[in-house]
């Protein structure tokens, strides 16, 4: 029996509870597999004295062995051949170094599913065409990051008339050109059919605000809408708060808050998050969400705040069942948003970390480890 | 927000405002100069009103821990005493002026200075700038990400206790990622004072043209030697209030204890003493928010995964306590620990001091020495041969001392240039 198959083709992604004995089988599975063919985690999980077989209900799943982000990315770990991995994404390195996950051809068939009953139940699937402008990057084959990648594949949502990116990849290396997407807008304005961006938060609030320093505002055609995925990257500082945003796009595109999409999820994770009418995160039935507690990394009661633990049985290549963010968050029961979806939900409030203070001592140590010479 | 010309202005202003800079630092180097005395002055007279508490709250806000050693350090560092000391140490007159047979000698600013400030430090980036008024520079500061709005407060104070340093002082909140105005920056000045580690000095590097001076300030690690005691209860408390203290961010900040022994094991006797003592420091000074604490949690459970996975040699033992850790490593090179109360602990006995120590020259600082008084004079010797800049008694790594040298240099010296004139 394949319960990552049944669990995948489910039909109503968020009946997390209706699901419950089907997840936790083919969490069961999963780790098993992982255990049998990652030596590294299977002697990360002997030195917690937990066995896959231990994985029989919910509460179970705490117990469960975690591996954080930071750990992806200094050790690559791989359950299955390379060679039998047809995706191996790395992540957009914030900080430097990057995560290198294999996605295996049974997670890949799980994630298309997910993605098309996601989109299908927020209303993001459309027969109509449109245009797209993608504030990512341009695929390349030198770029192998799942933003990349994924940014692409939301245009596949909807027929594309034409796709406009913000990053294009010129002389070797990535450059932002905002004036063209400005372009892109005003041209998609005049035209019969709407228009979807998607991408980087920070690129599209550049846009918006480039648009509003030239003085220009267009009405987009109905049916249009932003989609935000990638989160702030760099830009930290520069982040704005959503309603910002969201005034500024009503006012320069005419696009409203009920049409402005975000959607969360990391390349360890790679769980389509979008956010209901309400702007909230809710769980699906592909994963669990675990708040932990910053200093003892026990699991906290809902409506507490704690770092973010996010679990799923979707993929065999790299042993990222049960992963741990450096995102703070918190955890809100299903009854909380009132938006009609049946199941627990969590924001994010910000990260851990030393996050603007770069140490002088730390500084040194990457001369150490950088070997210049200097 | 910039403070340009005395005044401030929203930071989306900030190219309009660059390309006219060049004019008016043409017209300021120009006029008279600005006078030594009126710098020392003003921010003499800043330092009576932050001592008299009219910042109190300013300082409270960023700081509630520290709030009144930033205030004593602060103010200790803009007394006029201070200054005149400083002078007097490293831009002495019989150095540069006096004249010889042909030449007559005279010390005059570099001219334009940019500051590239790092953000670990309370107002450091303001001190930068007083330094460079104080030779007499043209400053051009560009803040750290992590910046509070302190700097700001006090240099637009400065200006407006003193009209005459607004052609003196700009400031911009330019982020490290525009290039662009980065660049612009660098070509209007004659040196650059960069802050921070590698990422930052590098960039610097590329950006300034050849013949800019370049002051680079900062990635440095820093170390306690221990070699017997004078008053061992009074010796280990001071070094671990000063361990927990500054989280050990700092340059001067203690990462590694080094012990003076042959064996390994007697590491674990000092780590048995030692860690009761550095828990209750940190208990005492290290207030983590829930970020910081976040992180540093995940980053032991790392350790646990590594260890297991069997990532890490077993060459290492640690001793947890309740809010901070000591690890026994049998590799003796000098590194950066995991910081905010955990430090390392090495084996380096005295004839080694030279041969390990060497091998990370570039990076050496204080060294923080606890040892027998008959011994003291012996040790600081080994350890300033070995390329360390300043050796302190083990608490006060991280106090300032006025007069001091920074990193091997006196920091005047760098921002000013001696000119010959041939007498007729």
């Amino acid at each position: 029996m394949d319960h990552r198959k049944e669990l995948f083709d489910w039909k109503e992604p968020y009946d997390t509870a209706g699901t419950s004995d089907l997840f936790i089988q083919t969490m069961r599975d999963c780790c098993r597999f992982h255990y049998d063919n990652c030596p590294e985690y299977q002697r990360i999980l002997d030195a917690a004295d937990f066995r896959p077989e231990e994985l029989k209900e919910e509460e179970d799943l705490e117990r469960l062995p975690f591996l954080p982000t930071v750990f992806l990315k200094k050790h690559h770990l791989f359950s299955m051949p390379l060679n039998r991995l047809p995706i191996k994404a790395t992540s957009s390195g914030t900080g430097g170094r990057y995560s290198k996950i294999g996605f295996d051809a049974g997670g890949l068939a799980g994630a298309f599913k997910m993605v098309i009953r996601v989109f299908s139940k927020l209303g993001l699937l459309s027969p109509v065409p449109c245009h797209y402008i993608i504030f990512g990057f341009k695929p390349h084959r030198s770029n192998h990051t799942a933003v990349a990648k994924t940014a692409t594949g939301y245009t596949l949502l909807t027929p594309a008339l034409s796709r406009t990116y913000a990053l294009k990849y010129e002389n070797g290396k990535y450059e932002p050109d905002l004036e063209g997407t400005v372009k892109a807008f005003q041209k998609s304005a005049g035209s019969a059919f709407p228009t979807r961006t998607i991408g980087f938060p920070s690129y599209t609030w550049f846009a918006l605000k480039l648009m509003e320093e030239k003085g220009m505002a267009v009405k987009l055609p109905k049916g249009s809408k932003i989609m935000l995925a990638g989160g702030w990257k760099q830009f930290y500082k520069e982040q704005v708060d959503k309603h910002e945003m969201y005034a500024l796009a009503e006012k320069i595109l005419g696009i409203g808050e009920e049409d402005i999409v975000e959607a969360y999820g990391a390349v360890e994770h790679p769980i389509l998050y979008c956010d209901c009418k309400k702007h909230h995160f809710h769980v699906p039935i592909y994963s669990r969400v675990i708040i932990r507690d910053v200093e003892t990394l026990k699991p906290v009661e809902n409506g507490k705040l704690g770092l973010v633990n996010l679990i799923t049985p979707m993929f065999r290549g790299t042993p990222i069942l049960s992963i741990m963010t450096d995102d703070l968050g918190i955890l809100h029961d299903a009854k909380e948003c009132g938006c009609g979806i049946d199941s627990p939900w969590f924001e994010i409030i910000g990260r851990a970390g030393f996050v603007d203070i770069k140490t002088c001592a730390a500084g040194a140590a990457e001369m150490l480890k950088g070997g210049t010479g200097k | 927000m910039i403070l340009y010309g005395g005044e401030t202005y929203p930071s989306d202003q900030q190219d309009r405002l660059l390309s006219d800079l060049e004019k008016r630092i043409d017209r300021t180097l120009c006029g008279e100069g600005l006078s030594r005395e009126t710098v020392i002055s003003t921010v003499d007279r800043l330092a009576e009103r932050i001592e008299a508490g009219e910042f109190d709250e300013l300082i409270n806000s960023f700081a509630p821990d520290k709030a009144q050693y930033y205030k004593e350090t602060a103010v200790r560092a803009m007394k006029r005493e201070t200054a005149h000391k400083r002078l007097a140490i490293e831009l002495p007159e019989a150095l540069f002026s006096g004249c010889t047979e042909r030449l007559n000698k005279r010390v005059f600013p570099l001219g334009v200075l940019f500051h590239i400030a790092a953000g670990n430090a309370e107002g450091l980036p303001a001190l930068s700038v007083y330094e460079g008024l104080l030779t007499g520079n043209i400053n051009i500061l560009k803040l750290p990400s992590a910046d509070n709005g302190l700097t700001l407060t006090i240099l637009r104070e400065l200006i407006r206790m003193e009209p005459a340093l607004a052609d003196y002082i700009y400031v911009f909140d330019t982020p490290s990622t525009d290039l662009e105005a980065m660049k612009k920056m660098a070509e209007l000045s004659d040196g650059i004072a960069v802050w921070g580690g590698e990422t930052a000095v590098s960039a610097v590097r590329a950006l300034a043209k050849p013949g800019t001076r370049l002051i680079e300030w900062g990635h440095r690690l820093s170390f306690a030697y221990i070699s017997g005691y004078a008053d061992k209860e009074t010796e280990l408390r001071a070094l671990a209030e000063h361990i927990a203290s500054t989280g050990q961010i700092l340059c001067s900040s203690c990462q590694v204890i080094y012990l003076d022994i042959d064996r390994l094991e007697e590491a674990e006797e000092f780590c048995r003493d030692f860690l009761p003592v550095l828990d209750a420091a940190a208990e005492k000074y290290l207030h983590l928010d829930i970020g910081e604490a976040a992180q540093l949690s995940v980053r032991r459970y790392c350790e646990g995964l590594e260890r297991a996975a069997g990532y890490t040699e077993k060459s290492k033992k640690r001793f947890n306590g309740k809010n901070s850790s000591l690890t026994i490593c049998k590799s003796s090179t000098l590194e950066l620990s995991d910081m905010y109360a955990n430090v390392l602990v090495k084996r380096l006995p005295e004839k080694h001091i030279l041969p390990v120590l060497r091998r990370t020259k570039s990076l050496l600082q204080t060294a923080g020495l606890i040892c027998r008084p008959e011994s003291r004079d012996r040790l600081t010797e080994t350890l300033l041969r070995a390329g360390v800049n300043r050796v302190t008694l083990a608490g006060s790594m991280s106090v300032p001392i006025t007069g001091e040298v920074h990193d091997g240099e006196y920091a005047l010296r760098r921002y000013v240039r001696v000119t010959d004139t041939e007498n007729c």
